[in-house]
């Protein structure tokens, strides 16, 4: 028997599941139901993965062994069936998605919910698919949630249509479609070579091929890195980020700044898996750095020479992505705690800042009309049926620009790492034990780390200079800045966003000794290998079914 | 007495002094006052420690993993800062209220100005390199916002991103200093790094630490070559430049210097570099600022040199130099700073700060010439005031700088021949504004302003003569122990005094008092001829070069980024599929792959079957672009071959489902190809060398990929199978998974969780195809089409509406048959669900074909007959079949299983007898539902969009009748 | 036979990539559904190929696994199958879509006088 607890690791994915397919009993028009359904979920979600993060800290007290919490579904020994899998590395990606799902969905409710419809349900979707993914521990069930979330992506960035929605949807679909292929072909050729397709077996296994297998095996991982690659948004594998995350509304490309973290963590995963076999070439190594530093300059040009706020921002995620490559791609463990951070502070930044570039595109307007800005952008005048009317048109907060000045100036700080935030603290991290990395005949740090160096200096340096352009052409061009109409539901979720960067940068210390715990777990993966397998062990002892 | 509360005080204030009301102008410098002078209490009250010798420490445990701490640390020389940083701070508000026009939005001026006080006190009291690191960048971006107050000046805005862009990047390069320091020490603590400078004077990283803290310093200080944005900085409201381009943040730079001085200096690089920096600021600042037409221009340059006269003093390596640096650090505050309020109570109440309109304002204004006339005395290094003495000190140490015989001589004329630009500019600066007949075309008519806007400055102008006069009394103790603080106990014998006899420092400020007057004399044709040009150097123009960079790289960073990257989709696809192929051959060159493992079988007939198959492909590919409809049967026949290929090698489930999907697919594509423009093939267009060229690659490339996978498949065909999982499978499937169908068991109860995901996506993609078809704007070219095919048409769509049931004329017969079609259909369907556990079949195969079914009726009788009649409404079969689906999968959370795990109950009924219910079947009814819904709600969708031309109108009205028709078949029919 | 299984795949796989190639929309979703038929049958043959031995178990017999397909990977091509259907289903819809608003067929909804 098991008690309410140990039924915690699956919620994170039934719970939005059966929202979104209750939310399809609705109607449109039922927005109340549909919105309180909604913040019920994601409120549900809140409170458990908070609550995993807990346990896997060892804040509350389970039964798991070194405070990994393993789940068989369907009540099948791993690796036979499907296993889920909570360690810290995932708990953390939990609560990171969660957070910022609210924030999108509380943006969202202002105006965005209502220029199409089944936004509620794909929302609650996409949100069942990122957190599966984090969740699962068998690889080919991970394609499937890696389909759910992509699934639900198109169905967002389509979300409202219009032309520019449509034709960057058609690149980021395609693109997508083959990177599933790609999945599949490495996955099945990983089942054909080893024999299973749970992680923590193929931990095992890996290390039994001999020579040819492991040649075999190589390729399918080299494979399976490239789809990773592509959904981590790494140079050349990116040129469809900048304009489809640019054409999605607000709200949606503020989930989307996650997306391509879901990437880097399956690289960081199956590296860590497979690390005592000797990862192959496509997870960490000189490979991931290698392509990590493009993107990180590929990221920085855009950057510099990118004049479109939108897809400024969009640059702005690979610039992340690129580093977050670059410095998982450094040997060693010493940089996976740093990185960590960077990327949740980057995630939180991109997202608050997708959301402020809409609040500030409507100063640029005419009649600082919301529905204005909407209608001649995205062509929303065809549609009659949805209604957007109502609370829109928030009173016009005195404050409005001020509020969006200082976000903005915020945002641009995190973005480019200066101080006092977050931002900051994780480039210091990253930077310092990065120098700490010594090459291997222990003259001093590496090539490879005075390279990180100077390439994050400079990107932070190019990103500077870029958003004190746009911000003062955003702000200061003109006199006649039109005071913009925010609803409140507007400016919580990117305060929230900020200001949980700002309380990162805080509780800097805390947070980063846990992060550096969960590196040195993901250094150690046998802890997540034993406790799958033990689970299994101890399941065949109670006597299966 | 917590010396972080030096620190917090201000950033509280400015916290504050945001949310006050717009037009509070006395409350705002109220508020910043009282903070500035409470801080300087706390400065003060510290003192008697200091005095003593102690260093006070507080440390605040922050980033302890990473070695970094917020370590508040107040020894003689943080303290002489702090101390400076707030009385100027105090005297600054004070002159501001008055400065201020009331109509200034000013919250955001006084937040801006405490959040700097903090800062720059942060910057002074660090303990943590790494901690001064952000406070250094925080007062490069206080002093952004600061400069770009009034933002709507074009000045303004430049001279804030020039000032930004130059200070944060010396701040990167100080970080990367910290971070090289702190490596070499292992620690970020100030007071371990001051202690261990042999340590890193003698690492190979010397000359890079030491570059890239000078870079730093000089940035911050405006030093050569970063020097020109400090003259455009001065946009800033004149207090801004009283404060922090003169007074405090400026000095910085130097307040670095003097930090490290301990740690880098005495070396030759740290001379060569240091020093060489200081001399060319200080020759350039005072050449240039002879030239100036705007009184702030003057002194901007003027503050440019005298901050290289303290650099070049750090970086002459004598302890003597460094206490003379100190001491002109104090001077320099206190006149520079007088003067830019004198030059903002000029510009105040004349309207102008133009030298060359300004005249003989000494009439009409007294007080503020008096001040101004001392304090530019000072500054010109006139005895009895403090800016001689701190010169007089300089000079002796340019004369006792141990050099080889020429250059002993260099370096004191260079900086008799500075100091007589200082004192030409300084005498310019007050016989052009205050001397002369008075000027008549003033904007303003001139006169002195209130009093308290005169305090700051004579307070510091009186500061300047007692100073000068009695120099060891006012400020003796004060300069011994910052000295201290940085020298160590044991400092070099020095006298503060006006007189030390008639020696040669006399004579060479004697020399620059007279070459001055001269100079003056020399240059009055040029400041007539070129006003406000500066000889050779306007050449070289700092702002027009900073811009020119800025542009440079925007534009190569934009023709870089057009370079690697693209819009187009193909260039993306071409990547993807090139990266993939080299990464997934690399592995695999090596080695001898193809001998054979196994026994070669070759069967005739399944070749044929492929030859047939591979035909069809090729084709397939070559008729897409011109003949979309056959290249649709040919890829049709493809599958078709690979789902006999299923059936022939032992997986019926696959040939099943792979069969229905197909069908299922080409109706959906076939629905979709009307929309799709004509192609005709361009005979007359030769295709050019490029496209074919294009073609040729792709080709290649496409081959090779091909070649590639078959080469892959034919390894892993031919391999030995591992010890797979497959075991457990088959022998569990009938005991404990109850269906002798294997592949089904391990859909909807081994692996029945990637079903249940699958079945999301279905849904998730159903909904969304829904929604984006709402939106559909159908191309001109096709709605002529349709419109031209009306009559046609009829029996299909108009013909058949309510008050027929059937349809007359050819369409009789297969819609009778259709009709009875259905129920038979739906019975194949639920037979193929209910068996799917044991045989072949299942809930997605039955759902499959029950859509076929209705699709149809569809074909057949024509869309407002069926949905008319027909009472599926897809959407909520979605909705049922997930929650079916998540239903039956949490049921067995009741009986304390995980999620998914299979229940089953034995029902025993009367007549029928014992009943197997298992919650898996439930599971398998779920997919069923889901997956009907699903397919009828695209195919329906998609076919509907014909409904969209049976009315001439235009588009927009069209498509919402087709919405709101769309609306009434799916969702309005709940009652 | 497997010689022919892998060239078929080779085949299918080939074309199919040529027309992701490609710059008109219909091409390209050609492409997807080929790509996908060869991606299936490169599943399928991850579990080798066995003749006559559909993995379905009579029942009240001991079971020889040696004399059953493997079922894992036909386990997998149904799902790699329903997902595939549902994404062309998107793909032809979104192409469509654009082919409405863009007014041509071109992938990237402009053509290109080149």
């Amino acid at each position: 028997m098991m008690g309410w607890l140990d039924h915690l690791p699956i919620l994170p994915v039934a719970v939005p599941m059966m929202a979104g397919a209750l939310m399809l009993l609705l109607k449109d028009s039922r927005r109340k139901a549909l919105t309180g359904l909604a913040f019920l979920s994601v409120t549900i979600q809140l409170v458990v993965a908070v609550t995993l993060l807990l346990m896997t800290a060892g804040s509350i007290s389970s039964d798991w062994n070194n405070d990994i919490g393993v789940y068989l579904l369907g009540n099948w020994i791993a690796p036979f069936g499907i296993v889920f899998v909570v360690d810290k590395l995932s708990a953390v990606m939990l609560v990171l998605t969660i957070v910022l799902g609210i924030s999108a969905l509380i943006y969202s409710t202002a105006f965005w919910d209502r220029v199409g419809i089944h936004f509620h349900p794909l929302f609650q979707f996409i949100l069942m698919g990122l957190n599966g993914a984090f969740l699962t521990g068998d690889l080919f069930n991970l394609f499937v949630f890696f389909e759910i979330f992509l699934a639900a992506s198109y169905g967002l960035l389509l979300h409202g249509s219009g032309s520019r929605r449509v034709s960057s949807g058609l690149h980021y679909i395609t693109v997508n479609l083959i990177g599933a292929s790609l999945l599949l072909i490495s996955i099945s050729l990983i089942y054909g070579v080893t024999g299973t397709l749970n992680m923590a077996d193929l931990g095992i296994k890996a290390g039994m091929l001999d020579a040819e297998n492991r040649k075999l095996f190589e390729t399918a991982c080299a494979i399976l890195g490239i789809a990773f690659l592509v959904k981590a948004a790494a140079w050349p594998l990116n040129f469809w980020l900048p304009n489809a995350y640019a054409a999605a509304c607000a709200p949606v490309a503020a989930l989307f700044a996650i997306m391509t973290k879901v990437g880097i963590y399956a690289l960081v995963r199956m590296g860590s898996l497979l690390l005592p076999t000797g990862a192959p070439a496509a997870f960490g190594g000189d490979w991931m750095y290698a392509i990590g530093l493009g993107t990180l300059l590929f990221g920085t040009l855009g950057i510099l020479a990118e004049k479109n706020t939108g897809r400024l921002v969009g640059y702005s995620i690979i610039l992340s992505s690129g580093t977050l490559l670059t410095a998982l791609g450094m040997p060693g463990v010493t940089l996976t705690g740093p990185s960590l951070f960077y990327l949740i502070s980057s995630v939180l930044t991109t997202g608050a800042f997708f959301m402020l570039v809409e609040l500030i595109k409507r100063t640029e307007s005419f009649g600082s009309n919301v529905l204005s800005v909407s209608f001649e952008a995205f062509g929303l005048d065809e549609d009659k049926t949805s209604d957007y009317s109502g609370d829109v048109v928030g009173v016009a907060i005195p404050a409005a620009l001020a509020f969006l000045g200082l976000s903005f100036f915020t945002c641009a700080i995190l973005i480019a790492c200066m101080p006092p935030f977050s931002g900051f603290v994780a480039k210091f991290a990253l930077l310092s034990s990065a120098l700490e990395l010594t090459d291997n005949n222990l003259t001093g740090p590496s090539i490879s780390a005075w390279l990180l160096v100077i390439a994050m200096l400079a990107s932070g340096l190019a990103t500077v200079i870029a958003l004190g352009r746009s911000g003062v052409r955003l702000f200061w061009n003109s006199g006649t800045l039109q005071t913009p109409k925010l609803s409140i539901r507007e400016a919580i979720p990117v305060s929230v966003l900020l200001l949980s960067c700002i309380a990162l940068s805080i509780f800097a210390g805390p947070v980063m000794d846990f992060l550096a715990d969960t590196a040195s777990s993901l250094d150690d993966p046998n802890q997540y290998i034993n406790a799958v397998i033990t689970q299994a062990s101890n399941k065949v002892m109670a006597g299966g079914q | 007495m917590p010396l972080v509360l030096i620190v917090v005080l201000p950033f509280l204030g400015s916290i504050l002094a945001a949310i006050l009301p717009h037009n509070a102008r006395n409350q705002e410098s109220w508020l910043a006052g009282i903070i500035a002078i409470v801080c300087a209490g706390l400065v003060i009250y510290t003192a008697p420690a200091v005095f003593n010798g102690e260093v006070l420490v507080q440390n605040i445990s922050w980033l302890p993993s990473m070695g970094v701490n917020m370590t508040f640390r107040m020894d003689g020389f943080a303290w002489l800062f702090a101390l400076l940083v707030t009385i100027m701070g105090a005297l600054v508000v004070l002159y501001a209220r008055y400065y201020m026009d009331p109509a200034d939005p000013v919250p955001r001026f006084f937040s801006f100005f405490l959040a700097f006080m903090g800062s720059m006190l942060g910057v002074v009291l660090s303990g943590n390199v790494i901690q001064l690191v952000i406070f250094w960048e925080l007062t490069s971006l206080s002093s952004f916002m600061l400069i770009a107050y009034w933002h709507h000046r074009q000045d303004a805005r430049r001279g804030a991103r020039m000032a930004l862009t130059i200070t944060a990047a010396g701040g990167f390069c100080l970080l990367a200093g910290m971070l090289m320091i702190g490596h070499i020490v292992g620690s970020y603590e100030l007071s371990e790094i001051l202690a261990s400078g042999n340590m890193i004077r003698n690492h190979p990283w010397y000359i890079p630490i030491l570059v890239l803290i000078a870079l730093g310093g000089l940035t911050k200080s405006a030093q050569f070559p970063f020097h020109f944005w400090l003259p455009n900085a001065m946009a800033a409201p004149t207090p801004v430049s009283a404060y922090l381009h003169s007074a405090t943040m400026v000095k910085a730079g130097v307040f670095i210097l003097a930090r490290f001085w301990p740690v880098l200096a005495s070396t030759d690089q740290w001379f060569w570099i240091i020093g060489g920096a200081g001399m060319c600021s200080l020759l350039i600042g005072a050449f240039a600022a002879t030239f100036q037409q705007d009184m702030k221009g003057v002194l901007a340059y003027s503050t440019i040199s005298h901050l290289g006269l303290i650099t070049l003093l750090l970086g002459l390596n004598s302890e003597l130099a460094l206490i003379a640096a100190i001491f002109h650090m104090i001077n320099h505050a206190t006149f520079k700073a007088s003067l830019f309020m004198a030059t903002g109570i000029v510009d105040h109440e004349t309207g102008t700060r133009d030298m060359g309109v300004l005249s003989g304002l000494r009439k009409a204004m007294p007080i503020t010439a008096t001040l101004a006339i001392v304090a530019a005395a000072a500054m010109a290094g006139v005895p009895l005031l403090n800016g001689f003495l701190s010169k007089e000190m300089f000079f002796s140490e340019t004369l006792f700088v141990d050099q080889t015989s020429y250059s002993s001589y260099l370096l004191p004329s260079l900086a008799v021949l500075a100091s007589s630009f200082s004192v030409a500019y300084s005498l310019r600066f007050i016989t052009q504004v205050f001397f002369g007949k008075p000027a008549t075309d003033l904007p303003r008519k001139p006169h002195d302003p209130p009093h308290w806007m005169l305090f700051p400055s004579a307070v510091l102008v009186l500061l300047c003569i007692l100073i000068g006069i009695f120099p060891e009394q006012i400020i003796g103790s004060i300069l011994r122990v910052s000295a201290t603080a940085i020298l160590g106990d044991h400092l070099p014998a020095y006298s503060l005094a006006i007189w030390h006899g008639f020696n040669l420092p006399l004579i060479m400020s004697i020399l620059a008092l007279i070459g001055g007057i001269s100079l003056l004399y020399v240059l009055k044709p040029l400041f007539r001829s070129y006003p406000g040009q500066t000889p050779v150097l306007y050449h070289f123009d700092g702002r027009k070069s900073f811009d020119a960079v800025m542009n440079g790289i925007d534009n190569i960073a934009y023709i870089l980024l057009e370079w690697f990257s693209s819009k187009r989709l193909q260039p993306q696809v071409l990547w993807i599929v090139l990266i993939t192929l080299v990464v997934g051959v690399l592995p695999l060159l090596d080695g001898n792959w193809l001998y054979l493992k196994q026994p070669f079988s070759f069967d005739p007939a399944f070749a044929l079957l492929w030859i047939v198959g591979g035909a069809c492909a090729i084709g397939a590919a070559y008729l897409a672009k011109y003949n979309r409809f056959r290249a649709l049967a040919l890829s049709g026949g493809a599958g078709l071959i690979t789902c006999v290929t299923f059936a022939w090698l032992s997986a019926p489930d696959l040939a099943l489902t792979q069969l229905v999907v197909e069908t299922v697919t080409v109706v959906l594509i076939l629905l979709g190809l009307r929309w799709l423009p004509r192609r005709v093939i361009e005979e007359s267009q030769v295709t050019p060398l490029q496209a074919f060229i294009r073609r040729f690659r792709d080709l290649a490339i496409a081959i090779c990929s091909g070649l590639g996978l078959s080469a892959l498949v034919y390894i892993m065909l031919t391999r030995e199978k591992p010890e797979g999982l497959s075991a457990f499978f088959l022998e569990k499937a009938l005991p404990e998974g109850g269906g002798n169908n294997v592949v089904n068991v391990i859909l909807v109860d081994f692996r029945g969780f990637d079903t249940y995901g699958e079945i999301s996506v279905l849904g998730i993609v159903a909904i969304t195809v829904y929604a984006l078809l709402r939106r559909f704007r159908p191309p001109q070219e096709s709605i002529h089409a349709l419109e031209n095919r009306h009559e046609i048409q009829t029996i299909d769509g108009n013909g058949l509406t309510n008050e027929h049931s059937l349809p007359k004329g050819i369409l009789l017969a297969p819609n009778v048959l259709g009709r009875l079609m259905l129920p038979v259909i739906t019975l194949i369907s639920l037979y193929f669900l209910l068996r799917g556990h044991n045989l072949p079949g299942g809930g997605f195969v039955g759902g499959l074909i029950f859509a076929t079914g209705i699709i149809l009726q569809y074909m057949l009788s024509g869309i407002h007959w069926v949905e008319t009649r027909s009472r599926v409404r897809p959407q909520y079969w979605i909705s049922i079949g997930l929650l079916i689906a998540g239903g039956s999968s949490m049921l067995a959370w009741w009986v304390g299983q995980p999620f998914l795990s299979a229940i089953s109950w034995d029902i025993y009924l009367p007549v029928i007898g014992k009943l197997h219910l298992s919650s898996v079947i439930l599971f398998d009814i779920g997919v069923y539902a889901l997956v009907v819904g699903a397919t009828t709600f695209m195919l329906v969708a998609l076919a509907h969009q014909s409904l969209r031309f049976y009315r001439k109108t235009p588009v927009a009205e069209v498509e919402t009748n087709a919405e709101a028709s769309t609306q009434l078949n799916f969702s309005d029919r709940v009652n | 036979m497997e010689i022919i299984y892998s060239l078929a795949i080779g085949v299918l796989a080939g074309s199919g990539i040529w027309l992701l190639l490609r710059p008109r929309t219909f091409q390209v979703i050609m492409g997807l559904t080929l790509v996908s038929y060869a991606v299936n049958l490169f599943i399928f043959g991850m579990g080798r190929l066995s003749v006559g031995a559909p993995p379905i178990i009579e029942s009240g017999t001991v079971v020889d696994v040696s004399s059953y397909a493997d079922p894992v990977p036909q386990a997998l091509v149904l799902t790699a199958i329903v997902i595939g259907f549902a994404t062309t289903a998107l793909y032809l819809v979104v192409l469509l879509a654009l082919r409405g608003l863009s007014n041509t067929d071109h992938v990237d909804g402009t053509e290109y006088n080149s």
